[in-house]
């Protein structure tokens, strides 16, 4: 069935305030034993979510605003970054008839 | 059963075979998927022979009745980009003063921030949103140091949807700059120039242009391309015997 929006969901803008419950933020989890703290996931993040502490990539503390776009993992040179939870919006922007994450696929 | 649209003789000797299923991706799909926004680049400035090729690919777009609705300016002056950042930061931190409830003490603002987001809901949208509070306070650049800077302005009296034909063209370049190894990243936070009379005037924002999009072009720092995971989509599908599905 079509997803669509209810009236409720309609009404209400998600709030930076309710992360986690209007807005589920996106996450990457980063191998710290391959990690070298190179910091090119530092540059590619749109979204300034990754910083380089003690020579270890990590996400930011506060408000780290992870759209899961996958630039890290596609730039890390190690291969040490995978995306471990995907943005979701839970009120008026909602994302609308998504399905499982893949790669790109061979038919 | 339906006739079929080609004879059976020039489906003998078609100029490209199709693939077999499960053949791996060809070079354009390669550089399809493997297109990342690059936000580093090298110093190093794109000749002009690589940039008149990839404003070539931009050229041969489709477009509603071939109007070509689109108008490509390149921006290499170093100093001129450093005027134009500092302007987009500069509105930045003017909406992040009025649309920001979640510095100390600005709570009151969470009301007025949603109405702007329900009036403007592209431009304020959560993401975009979270990206100007980010410039404003300089963590995040706008052209990322790209030596070339390519607005794109439309205009607005073409047939059809001439926004959607200059998104074509867009993408065209960047395919195929990435097609010749090198890093593009779309950045649509050029739009607020358009508030400035001295950008209007410079980049000829009069009447039927206007500005909508600009892609930041150069050599990429490490290699910024690769395959990622993404979610997959609901596709409806109505088949050819009337049967219905949903695939992903």
């Amino acid at each position: 069935m079509p997803e669509f929006l209810t009236w409720k969901d309609r009404r209400k803008v998600e709030s930076f305030r309710r992360i986690g419950e209007d807005l589920i933020l996106g996450q990457v989890t980063i191998e710290l034993d391959q990690c070298t703290g190179c910091g090119s996931c530092v540059n590619a993040c749109p979204a300034a979510s990754l910083e380089v502490k003690d020579k270890k990539a990590k996400m930011t503390e506060v408000f780290p605003m992870c759209f899961s776009c996958g630039n890290c993992t596609a730039i890390c040179p190690e291969n040490a970054i995978t995306i471990t939870r995907f943005i979701e919006f839970k009120r008026f922007y909602r994302y609308l008839d998504r399905g499982e994450p893949q790669r790109p696929r061979k038919f | 059963m339906a006739e079929l649209a080609i004879e059976t003789e020039e489906l003998e000797k078609p100029k490209i075979r199709p693939p077999e299923p499960g053949a791996d991706f060809n070079l354009v799909e390669d550089v399809i998927y493997r297109r990342r926004s690059n936000r580093s680049y090298l110093k190093k400035q794109v000749p002009e022979y690589l940039l008149r090729r990839i404003l070539e690919a931009g050229r041969f777009a489709p477009s509603a009745g071939n109007a070509q609705p689109w108008k490509f300016i390149v921006v290499q002056d170093q100093k001129m980009i450093a005027e134009m950042t500092q302007d987009v930061v500069k509105v930045c931190q003017m909406g992040k003063r009025f649309l920001d409830y979640l510095e100390p003490g600005k709570a009151a603002l969470e009301g007025l921030t949603k109405v702007v987001q329900r009036l403007r809901k592209n431009e304020m949208h959560p993401i975009p949103l979270g990206a100007m509070f980010l410039i404003a306070e300089g963590k995040l650049g706008v052209w990322h140091g790209a030596p070339t800077v390519i607005p794109i302005l439309v205009d607005r009296r073409a047939p059809g949807k001439p926004f959607v034909d200059v998104g074509i063209a867009g993408q065209n370049m960047v395919l195929t700059a990435h097609s010749l190894g090198l890093g593009t990243c779309w950045v649509s936070f050029i739009q607020p120039l358009e508030y400035f009379p001295k950008w209007r005037k410079k980049l000829g924002l009069r009447y039927p242009y206007k500005l909508v999009t600009s892609i930041a072009l150069g050599y990429p720092k490490g290699n910024p391309d690769g395959y990622v995971n993404r979610e997959t989509q609901a596709i409806d599908w109505f088949g050819e015997d009337g049967t219905f599905k949903v695939v992903y």
